[in-house]
C-alpha cells in the first residue's frame, strides 16, 4: 500500500518554528512505524533526524507521537495505525519536550527527574557474600515494572507534565515503585521523601495517559497507587 | 539507553536552540482515561461556580419577603435547565469520584475502563430518574401544559 506520512520537522540551524512535511511511502501492513520513517531517510530526504537503535523494543530509543497519542516507532505496526490505502500516518516528537532536531528530544530533565528518585538498591547490611536473594513471590511484586525501558513516552504523554514540567512523571515514579516495593531495598524512606512531595505522586491523577502510551503494558497508574497508599501510611505513622 | 554522565547536565549541554514545546495543552488523542479526568476537571469547576451563587443566593435568608421572591426565580425555565446540569455535574462528579477512589485505595486500575461505562450507566440512571421533574417542568413549559408523559411523577 501506498501512505501519506505527515512529519514534524524542526532545524534549529534554518527554522525558527517546527512546522510539518508530507511524503508519500510504499509499506506493507506487517512494517513497523519506525521503517516509514526509515524509509524517508534513506530514499527520499536524508536530513530527516530520529533516534533509534535496536528497532526491537529494548532500547527505548524511539519514542514517539505517531497518530496523535505516544507509542514507540519501532513496536507499532502499520496494520494499527491505518485502514486503507492512502492514508496518513502522521509523526511528531514527544510533546512538552523540548526538541532538539525534527523528532530528537531533550532528555536531559527526563533522566534528571529519573535519577532524582535514587533508581538503585540502598540497603542497611553490609554486602552478602553471593547474591541477594528473592522469592519469586516477592518477585511478582515488581516484575511488572522492572519491563521499563525508560523511552520516556509515558511520561511525555501526561497532562501532569504538560502543566508542570518540573513534575517528577509516571516514568521516574515507576522506578521509584520498583525500588522501594523491592524485597531486598532499605532506602524507602529516602525514596518516599522524594515521591511525596509537591511534584510528585499527588500531581497523578489517574488520566492513564501513561498506560495507554507505554509500549510494554506496563501497569504505571496501578503501581503509582499503590506507592500512593505507601506514602499515605508511612507518613501517619511516622507523624503518629 | 543514553544516559548523560555529567552529574547535572543542563540544558546548555545540548545543541543550540531547542524548540520549546512546552504548554499544559497538547494536541493528544483522548482516551477514556483522559475523557474522564477532562469531564471531571469541567464539572468540578461547575460545581464551585455553583457554590458561589448558592451561597449568595442564601443571603436571602434574613427576610422571609426577599427569599419567597428568590425562590419563585427558581421556578422559571432558565432555572430548570440549571437544575439538570447540577444535577448531571454532581452525578457525574460522584460517580468518577468513586471510580478514582476505587483506582487509588483498592488498586483497581486494571478495570479502570470498565469501572468507567458501568459508572458512566450509573449515573445515566440517576440523572433520568432524578432530572425527570425537571425535565418535566421544561417540557410542560415548552410544549404547554399536560404534553409530557407521567409515568415517573
Amino acid at each position: 500500500m501506498q501512505l501519506t506520512i505527515e512529519i514534524k520537522r524542526y532545524n534549529p540551524d534554518e527554522d525558527d518554528e517546527p512546522h510539518w512535511e508530507s511524503y508519500e511511502v510504499p509499506a506493507e501492513p506487517l512494517d513497523s512505524a519506525l521503517s516509514l520513517l526509515l524509509h524517508v531517510k534513506w530514499h527520499i530526504d536524508g536530513t530527516l533526524s530520529l533516534r533509534k537503535s535496536c528497532a526491537h523494543g529494548i532500547c527505548g530509543s524511539d519514542a514517539m507521537q505517531i497518530n496523535g497519542e505516544n507509542k514507540l516507532a519501532c513496536s507499532v505496526l502499520v496494520q494499527d495505525l491505518v485502514e486503507e490505502d492512502g492514508d496518513t500516518v502522521t509523526f511528531a516528537p514527544l510533546p512538552s519536550a523540548p526538541v532538539i532536531k525534527d523528532l530528537i528530544i531533550d532528555q536531559s530533565r527526563f533522566f534528571e527527574k529519573y535519577r532524582d528518585v535514587k533508581p538503585w538498591l540502598i540497603t542497611d547490611g553490609p554486602a552478602p557474600e553471593r547474591e541477594r536473594e528473592q522469592s519469586p513471590e516477592e518477585h511478582a511484586m515488581i516484575e511488572d515494572a522492572t519491563k521499563c525501558i525508560m523511552c520516556g513516552a509515558c511520561t511525555h504523554a501526561c497532562p501532569s507534565t504538560w502543566a508542570d514540567p518540573d513534575y517528577l512523571g509516571p516514568a521516574a515514579m515507576l522506578k521509584a515503585y520498583r525500588y522501594t516495593f523491592d524485597s531486598r531495598d532499605d532506602g524507602a524512606e529516602e525514596r518516599l521523601d522524594v515521591v511525596d512531595s509537591p511534584d510528585g505522586l499527588w500531581k497523578c491523577y489517574t488520566i492513564f495517559n501513561c498506560n495507554e502510551a507505554c509500549p510494554k503494558d506496563i501497569d504505571i497508574t496501578r503501581w503509582l497507587s499503590a506507592l500512593k497508599r505507601k506514602a499515605a501510611t508511612s507518613q501517619a505513622t511516622t507523624k503518629a | 539507553m543514553a544516559v548523560d554522565t555529567q552529574e547535572r547536565p543542563s540544558a546548555s549541554a545540548s545543541t543550540d536552540a531547542p524548540a520549546q514545546q512546552e504548554g499544559r495543552v497538547q494536541r493528544y488523542r483522548i482516551r477514556t482515561g483522559m475523557f474522564a479526568w477532562m469531564m471531571h476537571r469541567l464539572t468540578g469547576v461547575g460545581l464551585v461556580v455553583y457554590l458561589v451563587i448558592h451561597i449568595w443566593g442564601l443571603t436571602a435568608l434574613t427576610d422571609p419577603e426577599t427569599f419567597n421572591a428568590l425562590i419563585a426565580k427558581y421556578h422559571s425555565p432558565l432555572f430548570k435547565v440549571g437544575e439538570f446540569a447540577l444535577l448531571v455535574a454532581v452525578a457525574y462528579h460522584a460517580m468518577n469520584g468513586l471510580r478514582i477512589v476505587l483506582i487509588d485505595f483498592l488498586g483497581w486500575s486494571p478495570k479502570q475502563k470498565k469501572l468507567f461505562w458501568t459508572l458512566g450507566a450509573v449515573t445515566a440512571v440517576i440523572i433520568l430518574v432524578g432530572g425527570w421533574p425537571s425535565l418535566y417542568a421544561l417540557g410542560e413549559w415548552l410544549f404547554g401544559p399536560g404534553s409530557m408523559p407521567t409515568f415517573f411523577l
